[in-house]
């Protein structure tokens, strides 16, 4: 393996030869000799300086990526990893601010140029064409201070002046971190990128030593943890890196892909069988056994819904189980395995627990947001109430209260929903349904309900086993999935329509619903502990003018820690003007450049689906 | 001859490249200039044989396919 590794670095230094035998341009023939002559050494050799490391970092990430049908693979704290080779050479006086930034900007090239080849279904419905390399800046060093450096606050100007969809960033919070760091951070958030996500990086760690200390994770090495992917985290190790005779310690990944397992479960969609006794009123198929209960109190649709989601949980298990099985049986991750500890000292490889910590499936789901709001509109407007009987809501619900389906009409904008000519009839209980408590308002009665679901979801996945004979644990991440799962539900509860989109994310509020300011959105998100969970996703829009100059930066840094510091573990934001998106609707032509947040990744607007646009 | 058959042609997409000697942004399947030099692809290589359509074999014993790229194989042997 090594061999041919070799063997393809220097097929890239031949290439390198033959483009300079092409030029004729003095400075271009210098800079592909320069990039032969890197290549041919680094084949052989280790990194003589930080061009050489960066050269090196991508060199790993694309062989890995060869090896494996992938998308996520992050570069994680790459600022911190290369740090000790920029440090020698700018202290040297080889390297300049300058030319770190233009070296920089070449690899947000090279990372946007990624493409991940898997299923339709995958890489568009799931990923919207997203390769997810997620570069962490800040976080706490191995002794416990601040991690960051020069070089990230760098990482973030290039991010700035090279505005590309990768690598996205992902901005470890701690309250040890510098001011000018995180200023650095808000500066990068406020020009729209949707990057960097800003992360509670003390939640992070809880989590970690919560389910990996039984392999072993102590304090200090929980410390070098990165996120993988969208947002997952991760656990990591410091390794020693010896640069000119000097040791330092660097974080690295130490287990395998940590989002992988039970993927994407529906949540609005699970709790639609249970109202229609196991049955998707879409296709007409079943998909669940008949539940034969007669839902005649809210407890009782909450345990057929928890029944019902268990079953789903330990099919998937066993499904991807099976997957996991065949995959490292037939195409193992060598180059990947090589990369992590203990798989070397180990002698197996990734499939064969050769990694240090291997805890590391999960359980995916969205809509989170849409069915708390759909349980508080059941238990409310049918069981506290009495205003509307639960077949009445069943009813409404075939009916899209009286609205076209989105699928029909092509229309996925929640204000431009077609209505028929006897929407009428449908009016009262969708009034009733849109009137009741929604998440994202502080309201103890919506909040206690997604609480409940939140404590109950992380608890459970312990029941089920990985491959790896290690429990699943609780993932929180929307992804894509909000849109393509939006597609094939019916009209919720909660007054949305069929075919549009859930609330992205897990713990972002359903569009137009959270109505009490983003401060109560805090403290419905925060009302459960995150770090029961891998992770939690809010997204939230924020107009430019909120944010405009200095003191825009600082008031916006200071709602930030605010939330982080109520013990949330993300929010990331679009800085977007929605006059603006809406002539880019119309004239996309006009915003090649555009780039969005969705749930964890940041996107060209152009590229994104309809759904996603419209919303 | 097209581009995407020339050894100077570099492809950006399944439409398009750029020609590695100019840097001109050309149409894949455009016609070739006068600096056409036939790219190492396994089609025009002896030891290639087709078998059916878009399929075949390297000296009868691994599978190829005429458009496959074989600058780096040690065996290429041009027509």
């Amino acid at each position: 393996m090594l061999e041919g590794l070799q063997t393809w670095i220097l097929n890239y230094a031949k290439e390198s030869r033959f483009m300079a035998s092409l030029e004729t341009d003095k400075i271009q023939i210098e800079e592909y000799l320069d990039i032969a002559e890197r290549l041919e050494w680094l084949s052989k050799n280790k990194p003589r300086t930080f061009h050489d490391a960066l050269q090196m970092v991508w060199i790993f990430h694309v062989a890995v990526l060869n090896e494996d049908a992938i998308s996520g693979l992050s570069p994680g704290r790459l600022g911190q990893i290369l740090y000790p080779f920029w440090k020698k050479d700018m202290d040297k006086g080889i390297l300049t601010t300058e030319k770190t930034i233009e070296l920089l900007e070449c690899m947000r090239m090279k990372f946007t140029e990624l493409d991940c080849f898997a299923s339709m279904g995958v890489v568009g419905g799931v990923l919207s064409g997203n390769t997810f390399n997620n570069l962490c800046v800040g976080g706490l060093n191995k002794n416990g201070d601040s991690a960051a450096n020069e070089l990230e606050m760098l990482i973030l100007e290039s991010a700035m002046s090279c505005d590309t969809p990768q690598p996205t960033l992902s901005l470890l919070y701690d309250e040890k971190l510098p001011e000018e760091f995180l200023l650095k951070g808000i500066e990068c958030t406020k020009i729209g990128t949707g990057y960097p996500a800003w992360i509670n990086n003390r939640v992070a760690m809880e989590f970690l030593l919560n389910n990996y200390q039984k392999e072993g994770l102590q304090l200090e090495e929980v410390r070098a943890w990165s996120i993988g992917g969208c947002l997952e985290t991760s656990p990591g190790s410091w390794m020693p890196l010896d640069v000119d005779g000097e040791t330092w310690f660097i974080p690295g990944g130490s287990a395998p892909a940590t989002s992988v397992g039970v993927h994407f479960i529906s949540l609005p969609k699970v709790l639609e069988a249970v109202l229609f006794d196991g049955l998707d009123k879409r296709t007409g198929i079943r998909v669940y056994p008949v539940h034969g209960s007669k839902l005649d109190s809210y407890e009782e649709i909450w345990n057929v819904f928890k029944k019902y989601f268990s079953l789903t949980v330990e099919v998937l298990t066993l499904t991807n189980n099976i997957q996991h099985d065949i995959w490292g049986k037939i195409s193992p991750s060598i180059i990947n395995s090589m990369l992590k500890p203990d798989c070397l000292e180990t002698g197996k490889d990734i499939s064969n627990k050769g990694c240090r910590y291997n805890r590391t499936f999960n359980v995916e789901v969205c809509g989170g947001v849409n069915l708390a709001n759909s349980l508080a509109s059941i238990k409310k407007n049918v069981f506290d109430e009495k205003k509307l009987t639960l077949q009445e809501l069943k009813a409404a619900i075939e009916a899209n209260f009286g609205y076209v389906s989105a699928l029909e009409t092509g229309s996925y904008s929640l204000i431009e929903q077609v209505k028929t000519k006897n929407y009428t009839d449908w009016l009262k209980i969708h009034k009733l349904c849109l009137d009741a408590p929604k998440y994202g308002n502080d309201d103890k009665y919506v909040d206690t309900i997604f609480r409940d679901w939140q404590n109950w979801f992380s608890k459970m996945c312990e029941n089920y086993r990985s491959l790896y004979d290690e429990p699943l644990y609780s993932c929180q991440i929307s992804v894509s999935t909000h849109a393509p799962m939006g597609a094939v539900t019916l009209a919720t509860s909660d007054g949305r329509l069929c075919g549009t989109t859930f609330a992205d994310g897990s713990v972002s509020a359903y569009p137009g619903t959270d109505t009490n300011g983003p401060y109560a959105l805090f403290n419905s998100a925060t009302c459960y502990n995150h770090s029961l969970s891998q992770n939690s996703q809010l997204n939230m829009k924020i107009h430019p003018s909120v944010v405009r100059g200095r003191e825009g930066s600082r008031k916006f840094l200071e709602m930030i820690k605010a939330y982080l510091r109520r013990g949330s573990f993300h929010v990331q934001f679009n800085i977007v003007d929605s006059r603006m998106l809406k002539d880019a609707q119309k004239n996309p032509e006009n915003y090649r450049g555009l780039m969005v947040r969705v749930a964890g990744f940041t996107q060209y607007w152009v590229e994104l689906g309809k759904q996603f646009r419209m919303k | 001859m097209k581009h995407y058959d020339c050894k100077y042609y570099l492809n950006t997409d399944v439409f398009k490249g750029k020609c590695k000697r100019d840097k001109n942004s050309i149409n894949a399947d455009d016609t070739a200039c006068d600096h056409f030099e036939k790219a190492q692809k396994c089609k025009y290589c002896s030891n290639f044989t087709l078998t059916g359509e878009e399929l075949g074999t390297c000296m009868n014993k691994y599978d190829a396919y005429p458009e496959m790229n074989a600058v780096t194989c040690n065996d290429f042997k041009a027509i």
